[in-house]
């Protein structure tokens, strides 16, 4: 085991892997569809974003806009209800959409790729709003109403009727996802790409391209962000402008810090507590005169993304190694420890 | 071992999922709506879902729809209000001897995606036999699609006035009782062109579906007759600052058609005033928002003398209207009761109204849902159960029913805010303006429906004049 | 040392800076200062602290550009070329502050310093070729001391522990010229022992401009010395010659005990 931010227990994961494959049996279908599926290809959105954040150290929320860029290609390539409706086999236009918005993605990552901190955050802002307006306004492409039914690779068969199909799809891809992105965290991109978050001056006097490298990793996020956008289309059954609004973009920030910034497991920890709270809080939340009703659930939310943020910037997986109290200190943000020791100007 | 960690995290989540994923079936009070106190039995309960906004654009109008819906159920299913808030429920709700239980008051937040969400929880955890909602124009489309894959369940919609939802989708069991967003644009064409003389017009709006359809009503009947739109200008919704959007209003016009809602319209008619001395409200024509309360408080002395439309009329004295707003009064008091004239309010009461009537003719017998289906489909509202003017379907579940015209005008109740007469009924608007709108034509946006003459629609010529109160 | 001096005399120079500068709004940090190595060459570089030393480094290493004069590299013109390129030269640094991976291992670490001037920055997947990188990588450890802690993430490591990381990240990648900024700061004085001896024991191919303030570390090693202060170049000469002027003493070994 190497001490970093990757590491994959496989047994663990196995285990996970296979408690999932025997959700469909124990739960309902209303359940394995709306918490379960959802929370699949939420976390591989999710992971898009810490996947950059936690190896990269650029926390963006373009996320949306790429993914938005995907579902909204895809619903428009295939035969549907509004939209260009341009009829094309739905592989082949899984795979355009995904090319589609891997350009869009190298485009933005050209732009953002200079900037850091809160003007990346702020760049990567004006991306996903700008692809929001973007089809908000070229009703051609977003439909009345938004593109609805569109067609599905037989593969998922008719999620309305028997989600197992999706949902087993949605499983496997997320698991691809994750072992993709662990892989090549160990790779000599993603290695590089870890180096260049802790010390970015370091990596250019040994050699490398920094604002290139970053550009790519941004692209590989792209990538993983689009294949979450074509799974949202297949869960929704639709897309519209609505689908991929600030909101939207918000959520998706709050369940990579619900699940933890810092490891990429916490993109579905913080995606299937998001899809619970989301869901069960409507009926949980009590009812406080007119302050607190059932129409207020987003305040429950928000109040356990609060505490949650409080009492462990690593989230929740973070919160559970600290609470396990093993390994040491639980993992905080992996930039900064590099700075933690005494600089040699304290000892001179 | 860290991985066994993690393991026993995503664990407990799991593990609080599958209590609550388990646990809801018999939870007799689930959802929003507590108060409703339906007996467990199965077969004698009739679950109801019912879906509003609570959040988002339409978020405000969570309550007064919840309001609408009861109010139907205690007019005519022996309900009463749990409390002064709609959406704590109801009690004793029956029908044919089957009680009635809402399962839940769900909330979405004008989008697509939240409507379905919450149209999933109320209808496949919740068990909701029967939807009504939503409320918003995107959300209708995406649940009558949604209605479209269930056929076992039945759908009512709440006010959403998306056209496609019934007459592209035609899901067989989606029924809308209130006329779409083109209908409440009906009669204003003719008026235009025949009573006020314009015979080139431009339009503007908020470039989004609503007005794109609210618009199309009036560039099909106007045009049909003769006029012509010379100029189609379409602003961003939310727009601060129209004044460029004002300078392109062409000077060579006979009227203008104005869609743009909300705190867009305050800002619109102040700039307007501003730019061009004052706001020529004869050569103006506005659609649904121009008599909302809080746009006649703010700017509604500007507007005196524009012509608006809609299906409901807040100044008539019919008794069905009164008797209608003092029931929604003595269930929810002043407040509530001042918003029953609003479409909002008012969509939803005709839904409950309808969905009473297709129980009845079932006897209360939902065990095959086609049965209720057909049965509503044959529902005709008239009287206390559509208090504004009576509603028939057409073959699409489409309603067709009355429209009024209303113009503002100065103050009548003392209180400074302009008010509104009602001055011309338009009988029996359908959905298709005559076959005009079809479902293979293309969907209203910026540059449809093109403006060319052609049949007119039926009710061109047919207005009955009205006046109430006077 | 004279000998030394002389045979480094005859090699070629393999760093020119003419006329160089650099500004940073208002202060000037460097000032005119023309400066040759020669190949092979041990060079200490001393002055006291703002002395214009580190960003001196910075300009040779292309960290930033500077603001007057120009940058001769292996008998290249390198003013406008982007650190990255003179890594790949062959040139390598270390900083006065550590700047290590603290998220990434011992091995992870000195295995990008190899990678960094070779190919494949871009590779998604893990090659042969990984595997002689890696084997470089622990060799090094090996050398630095730290053969035994090469899973150990760079952050939970000693400081001591981290400053020889920096000269083993420095030296892994094999390159002619090796420039070290304060290598022994904050070193226990066995530490500095080891240090001093690792320098010492360097190919003496490899051209080595040192940066250090603890005098027992730089007179031992060095045998040509080039003093700053306020910028510019004030002595040059043996450490014999350095230890026996005047103005050096009043200015740096004096005020340095
Ligand atoms: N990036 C910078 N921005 C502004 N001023 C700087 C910057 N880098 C260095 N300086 C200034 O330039 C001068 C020279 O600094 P430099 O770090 O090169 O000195 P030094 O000789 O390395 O000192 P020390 O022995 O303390 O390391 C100092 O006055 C410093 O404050
Ligand atoms: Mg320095």
């Amino acid at each position: 085991m190497t001490a970093s931010v990757g590491r994959t227990s496989w047994p663990a994961l196995g285990v996970v892997v296979a408690a999932a494959a025997l959700a469909p049996l124990v739960f309902t279908d209303f359940f394995v569809s709306v918490i379960l599926t959802k929370s699949l290809w939420l976390g591989v959105a999710a992971a898009s974003l810490i996947f950059l954040s936690a190896y990269g150290g650029m926390v963006s929320l373009a996320q949306v806009g790429i993914y938005g860029v995907a579902g909204m290609t895809f619903a428009n390539l295939v035969v549907a209800d509004g939209g260009a409706a341009a009829a094309w086999s739905p592989w082949i236009a899984t795979i355009a959409a995904i090319v589609v918005a891997v350009a869009v993605g190298l485009f933005f990552g050209v732009i953002a790729a200079r900037s850091v901190g809160i003007y990346f955050l702020m760049i990567t802002l004006a991306f996903s709003v700008l692809v929001y307006y973007f089809f908000s306004q070229v009703t051609q492409l977003s439909g009345f109403g938004g593109v609805n039914n569109p067609d599905l690779p037989s593969l998922v068969g008719q999620p309305g009727q028997d989600p197992a199909p999706l949902y087993y799809t949605t499983l496997v891809v997320a698991v691809l996802v994750f072992l993709g992105l662990r892989y090549v965290s160990r790779a000599p991109f993603g290695l590089a790409l870890q180096g260049l978050r802790d010390e970015p001056a370091r990596m250019r006097a040994l050699g490398f391209n920094v604002t290139r490298h970053r550009i790519l990793a941004f692209t590989l996020a792209a990538f993983i962000a689009a294949v979450a956008g074509v799974l949202s289309v297949w869960y929704n059954g639709r897309i519209a402008p609505g689908s991929i609004n600030l909101a939207q973009t918000i959520d998706i920030l709050i369940i990579a810090v619900i699940g933890g910034l810092y490891r990429l497991e916490g993109a579905w920890v913080g995606a299937l507590t998001y899809a619970l709270l989301d869901n069960y809080s409507r009926e949980w939340t009590p009812t406080v005169g007119d302050v607190l009703g059932a129409e207020r659930f987003n305040t429950i939310l928000g109040v356990v993304f609060l505490i949650i943020v409080l009492l462990s910037p690593g989230g929740l997986v973070g919160l559970w190694e600290r609470v396990r109290g093993l390994g040491g200190r639980g993992p905080g943000p992996p930039g900064e420890v590099a700075r933690e020791p005494a600089p040699a100007e304290a000892a001179k | 071992m860290k991985g066994i960690r993690l393991l026993a995290l995503i664990g407990a989540v799991l593990a609080l999922g599958l209590v609550a994923g388990c646990g809801d079936d018999d939870d007799g009070g689930g959802g929003g709506g507590g108060g409703d106190q339906a007996a467990e039995g199965g077969g004698d309960t009739i679950k109801v879902g019912f879906l509003s906004d609570c959040e988002g654009a339409f978020g405000s109008f969570f309550e007064p729809t919840a309001s609408g819906f009861n109010q139907a159920l205690i007019d005519k299913a022996g309900a009463k209000p749990a409390s002064k808030k709609p959406s704590e429920g109801v009690t004793g709700a029956t029908v044919a001897g089957k009680q009635i239980q809402i399962v839940g008051y769900g909330c979405s937040d004008g989008t697509a995606d939240k409507a379905i969400e919450e149209t999933r929880r109320l209808v496949e955890q919740e068990g909701a036999d029967i939807l009504v909602g939503p409320l918003s124009g995107d959300e209708g489309i995406a649940v009558a699609n949604y209605a479209k894959d269930h056929p076992d369940k039945t759908f009512i919609n709440g006010i959403a006035g998306a056209q496609d939802a019934t007459l592209k989708v035609q899901a067989p069991n989606f029924f809308r009782y209130h006329p779409d967003g083109a209908q409440w644009s009906a009669g204003l064409g003719d008026y235009a062109y025949n009573e006020l003389g314009w015979k080139r017009a431009a339009i503007i709006g908020d470039d989004y579906s609503f007005p794109y359809t609210s618009l199309a009503g009036f560039v099909a009947e106007y045009c049909a007759i003769g006029g012509k739109i010379t100029k189609r200008i379409w602003a961003p919704l939310g727009e601060k600052d129209y004044s460029s959007y004002i300078s392109q209003i062409p000077d060579d016009v006979d009227g203008l058609y104005v869609g743009i809602g909300g705190s867009g319209l305050i800002n619109f008619v102040k700039q307007y005033k501003q730019q061009r001395g004052e706001v020529d409200t004869d050569r103006m024509m506005g659609n649904v928002f121009w008599d909302d309360p809080l746009v006649l408080k703010e700017v509604g002395n500007d507007l005196v003398g524009g012509t608006t439309s809609a299906m409901t009329a807040a100044d008539s004295d019919d008794p069905d209207v009164t008797a209608y707003i003092d029931r929604l009064r003595k269930s929810y008091g002043k407040e509530l009761a001042g918003l029953g004239p609003s479409v909002f309010t008012y969509g939803y009461y005709t839904a409950g109204q309808a969905l009473i009537k297709g129980l009845e003719a079932v006897n209360g017998d939902i065990s095959d849902q086609k049965k209720l289906q057909a049965a509503l489909a044959k529902v005709r509202l008239s009287g206390d159960e559509a208090p504004y003017g009576d509603v028939r379907l057409d073959e699409n579940h489409q309603a067709i029913s009355d429209v009024f015209l209303k113009r503002i005008v100065k103050d009548k109740t003392g209180d400074g805010v302009a008010d509104v007469a009602t001055f011309r009924r338009i009988p029996e608007v359908n959905q298709t303006f005559g076959g005009f709108f079809t479902a293979e034509a293309p969907p209203p946006d910026r540059n449809n429906p093109t403006c060319e003459k052609r049949q007119p629609p039926p009710w061109v010529g047919k207005a009955e004049e009205v006046s109430f109160g006077t | 040392m004279a000998t030394a001096a002389t045979s480094a005399e005859r090699a070629e120079p393999i760093l020119h800076l003419r006329g160089i500068g650099r500004r940073f709004g208002g202060v000037v940090a460097v000032s005119d200062v023309d400066l040759t190595v020669r190949a092979g060459e041990r060079r200490a570089i001393l002055g006291p602290n703002g002395a214009g030393k580190t960003t001196l480094f910075n300009l040779i290493s292309g960290e930033y550009p500077p603001s007057t004069g120009t940058v001769e590299l292996f008998g290249r013109d390198v003013t406008a070329a982007p650190a990255r390129t003179r890594a790949r030269m062959g040139l390598s640094r270390t900083f006065q502050t550590s700047r290590l991976f603290g998220g990434l291992s011992v091995e992870d670490n000195l295995y990008l310093a190899v990678l960094g001037v070779g190919d494949g920055h871009l590779r998604l997947v893990k090659t042969g070729a990984d595997g002689e990188l890696r084997d470089k990588a622990r060799a090094m450890a090996e050398d630095v001391g730290l053969g035994d802690r090469l899973d150990v993430m760079v952050s939970e490591l000693s400081h001591g522990e981290q400053r020889q990381l920096e000269v083993g990240m420095a030296r892994v990648a094999q390159p002619k010229l090796m420039m070290l900024d304060e290598p022994a700061a904050g070193l226990s004085r066995a530490e500095r022992v080891t240090l001093t001896e690792t320098l010492l024991a360097l190919d003496p191919s490899v051209t080595l401009i040192l940066i250090e303030h603890d005098m027992d570390v730089a007179l031992r090693v060095a045998e040509w010395v080039t003093m700053m202060h306020d910028g510019r170049v004030i002595v040059e000469g043996t450490p014999a010659e350095i230890r026996a002027n005047e103005t050096v003493h009043a200015l740096y070994l004096g005020s340095h005990g």
